[in-house]
């Protein structure tokens, strides 16, 4: 049988350091980017405004297509290409519109169409897709978003706590704050635009980085049952080593699959594949280095009486949990 | 369960989403060789999201720009009883209207090719009202006070014009703009009047008026309460009016509305401006039916119908009102030049479209049938998708879909070999029951979905992944096949339930605030939990327990 990384007995704790400075960087140089441009890239859906995806017949250049809206008055646009440079985004903020006419979110568009007609001539140029978000609307998505994903936080928190204990529940919602912080950070350098089927793709993150953290705290979890005297710190490299080979191949499957959506499924679903892409590598890393030494870091300040399992096999719990905590700190 | 069950279940499921799938004949609007009809086609029963078919999704909202709304819940409640009728009479396949939260209305439209038209459809107020004009020169007697105050405030008020920004936004500006009838002329009356008066007075001549501030803006009309205003005096006219003390000085009970169009006068184009009585003599609010019409002489036109009541009521209010001019106001907007009154009028009545065409008719038609808003809609949200981005993005799904699925079954199959060629096995009765769920419960795939499904492809196999790597982890114990088999099921089990519980959780909190296409990608997703859990633990159990009963003394899996 063909097997990859298999019977490893890798430390991979020890190297947790490391892998904090590594990940801390990453998050810096993310959100330190904040203080020299502090505009994040929200798509209109959380800004209000108008979007329009527009095709031309024949290729056209930015600057002229920005000559062209300029002079009709409609100043301040942001145009970008959208895969050939036959297609382009705009995106205009109602605001600054509202001087000419008030007569809603709508007519914005319908004044991009008719310059452009008027520019290009009828029959050479196309909207194929056009937005329009009032700006309570884009207050109330936005705070959708957020409640949808510290909702999904406790819940799953709540869940991970009747299944294992609280002590894993935390770790395993520490592990997934970071994969959203290094989301943002991730999208803030790729200068991604926010929509919110990126927001689905950053929960989507959550639910696949738990997944790969809850294969490990089961492993951990069902070590401890057997009651072997080992620290939890031994426990817990040796859960990461075991669904070593699992990890590789899950992540190999998510990848091509995401890979195939990066590069074949078009230019709308393209951020929604950068995250998850970048998901996979920030999930698979926070199971490791932040679920685990959080755990140990936990079970350091508030060591457990008892074993997780009310079982048989809790015998011997107190001692290797006083040993993992001599071993975490060395 | 033995695996004679097992195998009856899994043949059932796949039976089950068989029927799900299978092609039927649904109705549709089609693209046919005259614009959209309706047809019946075969196709296989998965919903598409508007994303992925092209349409258009509005979400409206009470309007209280121009001043607020009593009730607000109960008034969008009624409104979304006239916008679903309205709608439902609007001809596309599968239209949506219902309420969002308790201040909105989302109306979906698949397949719609003429956005401008639905939205006039399901925003116009449509409050028809039939006023007399004023017949006592009551502007007349007050234009010298009218005169006198725009004398007085002439400087702001001058400074009211729309081209200056800060003193427009003060003074709430009239909002002609967003008329929806202001194109091409619309004379109408009802039938039974005089046909006499429709279309002679064009050719009057307007002297121009040498009096003060306000009466030089106007000049008498032919007809009682009728006056012209030139096109270019109209922002002066309108920003006299939007002034407090114009307004406290106007004739009281009267109002005054503005035609629907402009028309040609000695090479000057000219609005009409109407005085009538504020009191209308009878509303829409008594119409039973209209429908849309061409009559030889007169062009488009909508034939309308009152109640018995209403027709009572419009014949006394007619036959008092003899030799009078009644004007047809429809959102405040006088419709043609007002009729006169010859003799009273019955039940039946009709609007002359001008040169507007019959799908103009049918549309007024169908508002005025549906009645009117009880309050002004704005737009708050408004998504509009061609139909060709759609099936682009469909294929392009499919496209990495499939390229997913290969890449997917390349790695299963080197990897695990045989036991490998079973989980792919096992992914194939996957997509189709991800696929029949959908269809089942009627949930429609949109982009988001479509993005979710491909990334579940690759997902959908952890499952096995880990079941296989117990089975390899309890051979490599020196355990028989049999025994590594069982154990790796059971072991991997909890670890399966639990992740694949904490993604539903998720799922499920995305579904309940994702608007739209997200909440489609939370349907996809739950979709996909719930068919891989059957797939790769049910189904792929089944498949070993066939195997090892056909292979009793085996000693070697191939894994």
């Amino acid at each position: 049988m063909l097997r990859i990384l298999h019977d490893t007995n890798i430390d991979f704790i020890r190297w947790w350091k490391w892998a904090v400075g590594i990940t801390a960087a990453f998050i810096v140089l993310g959100l330190g980017s904040f203080l020299i441009n502090p505009r994040i890239n929200f798509s209109i859906e959380f800004t209000g405004g108008t979007m329009m995806q527009v095709e031309f017949a024949k290729p056209v250049d930015v600057g002229a297509l920005r000559g062209a809206l300029d002079k009709a008055g409609i100043t301040g646009a942001e145009i970008q290409q959208f895969g050939t440079n036959r297609e382009y985004t705009i995106r205009a903020q109602e605001a600054e519109q509202r001087g000419a006419a008030t007569t809603g979110a709508e007519s914005v568009a319908k004044g991009i169409e008719r310059v452009l007609n008027e520019q290009y001539g009828p029959g050479q140029v196309r909207v194929v897709r056009s937005e329009a978000v009032g700006p309570r609307v884009g207050d109330e998505l936005r705070r959708d978003a957020v409640i949808a994903m510290l909702l999904s936080f406790l819940v799953t928190a709540v869940y991970l706590a009747i299944r294992f204990e609280w002590r894993f529940s935390l770790a395993a919602l520490l592990a997934t704050m970071h994969d959203v912080i290094t989301t943002i950070a991730f999208l803030k350098i790729m200068h991604l635009e926010v929509s919110l089927t990126v927001v689905a793709a950053i929960l989507t993150v959550i639910g696949y980085s738990l997944n790969d953290t809850i294969i490990i705290f089961d492993r951990v979890r069902e070590d401890l049952r057997k009651g072997r005297k080992e620290s939890l710190y031994q426990t817990l490299n040796r859960a990461i080593n075991e669904t070593l080979p699992r990890s590789i191949l899950t992540h190999a499957t998510t990848l091509a699959a995401t890979l195939a959506l990066l590069i074949f499924a078009g230019e709308v679903i393209r951020p929604f594949a950068w995250v998850m892409a970048f998901g996979i590598f920030t999930g698979t890393f926070s199971s490791i280095y932040v679920a685990g030494p959080t755990l140990l870091w936990i079970e350091r300040q508030w060591p457990r009486k008892i074993g997780i399992s009310k079982g048989t096999s809790t015998a011997t719990r107190t001692s290797p949990t006083r040993r993992s905590t001599a071993t975490a700190t060395r | 369960m033995t695996l004679k069950y097992r195998i009856l279940v899994i043949i059932g499921l796949i039976i089950a989403s068989g029927v799900a799938l299978f092609p039927r004949n649904v109705k549709e609007r089609v693209k046919g060789p005259n614009g959209f009809v309706y047809d019946t086609v075969r196709r296989v029963p998965l919903k598409r999201g508007l994303d992925l078919k092209g349409g258009m999704h509005l979400a409206l909202e009470v309007d209280e720009s121009k001043g607020p709304v009593a009730n607000k819940a109960d008034a969008l409640d009624k409104a979304l009883t006239v916008v679903r009728t309205r709608i439902d009479q609007f001809g596309v396949s599968e239209p949506v209207v219902q309420k969002s939260g308790d201040d909105r209305i989302i109306v979906e439209l698949p397949g719609i090719d003429d956005p401008q038209r639905a939205q006039e459809v399901v925003q116009k107020s449509a409050f028809l009202q039939f006023q007399i004009t004023d017949k006592t020169q009551a502007l007349e007697k007050v234009l010298p006070r009218l005169d006198a105050i725009v004398k007085t405030s002439g400087t702001t008020v001058a400074a009211n014009t729309p081209a200056n920004g800060t003193a427009a936004a003060q003074a709430p500006t009239p909002a002609p703009s967003t008329d929806l009838f202001t194109t091409d002329t619309a004379a109408k009356r009802p039938a039974d009047s005089a046909k006499t008066d429709s279309a002679k007075t064009d050719t009057a001549a307007v002297a121009p008026s040498t009096a003060g501030g306000f009466s030089k803006l106007i000049q008498q009309g032919q007809m009682p309460g009728e006056y012209f205003v030139a096109d270019s005096d109209m922002p002066t006219l309108e920003s006299y009016l939007s002034n407090p003390a114009v307004q406290a000085a106007l004739p009281p009970g009267k109002v005054i509305r503005f035609g629907s169009d402009s028309s040609q006068l000695a090479n000057r184009l000219y609005r009409t401006m109407y005085v009538l009585d504020a009191k209308p003599i009878i509303t829409g609010e008594n119409l039973v039916d209209a429908k849309p019409n061409t009559s030889p002489t007169e062009g488009t036109i909508v034939e309308f119908q009152f109640n018995n009541e209403g027709g009572r009521k419009f014949r006394n209010e007619t036959s008092r009102h003899i030799k009078d001019y009644m004007a047809i106001v429809l959102d405040d907007r006088v419709m043609g030049r007002p009729p006169i009154i010859q003799s009273a009028i019955g039940s039946r009545g009709q609007i002359t479209m001008g040169g507007r065409n019959l799908q103009a008719a049918s549309d007024l038609a169908l508002v005025l049938r549906a009645g009117s808003l009880p309050t002004p809609l704005k737009i708050a949200e408004i998504r509009q998708i061609g139909a060709s981005l759609g099936q682009d993005s469909i294929n392009k799904g499919i496209t990495a879909g499939i390229i997913a699925i290969v890449l997917v079954v390349g790695i299963m199959t080197i990897y695990y070999r045989f036991s490998g060629l079973l989980s792919v096995a096992a992914l194939v009765l996957y997509v189709l029951f991800t696929m029949a769920t959908l269809a089942g419960f009627g949930a429609a795939l949109t982009l988001p979905g479509l993005a979710g499904f491909v990334l579940s492809i690759g997902i959908a196999v952890d499952a096995n992944v880990l079941i296989f790597e117990r089975i390899r982890e309890e051979l490599s114990h020196g355990k028989t096949v049999r025994t590594a088999v069982d154990e790796g099921f059971k072991h991997a089990m909890t670890a399966i339930v639990d992740s694949n519980v904490a993604t539903a959780l998720t799922a499920a909190v995305l579904y309940q605030y994702g608007t739209g296409p997200v909440r489609g990608f939370a349907v996809t997703l739950l979709a996909g939990i719930a068919a891989s859990m059957v797939s790769s633990i049910f189904v792929v159990r089944t498949f070993y327990m066939i195997w090892l009963s056909r292979s009793r003394n085996t000693q070697t899996l191939s894994i």
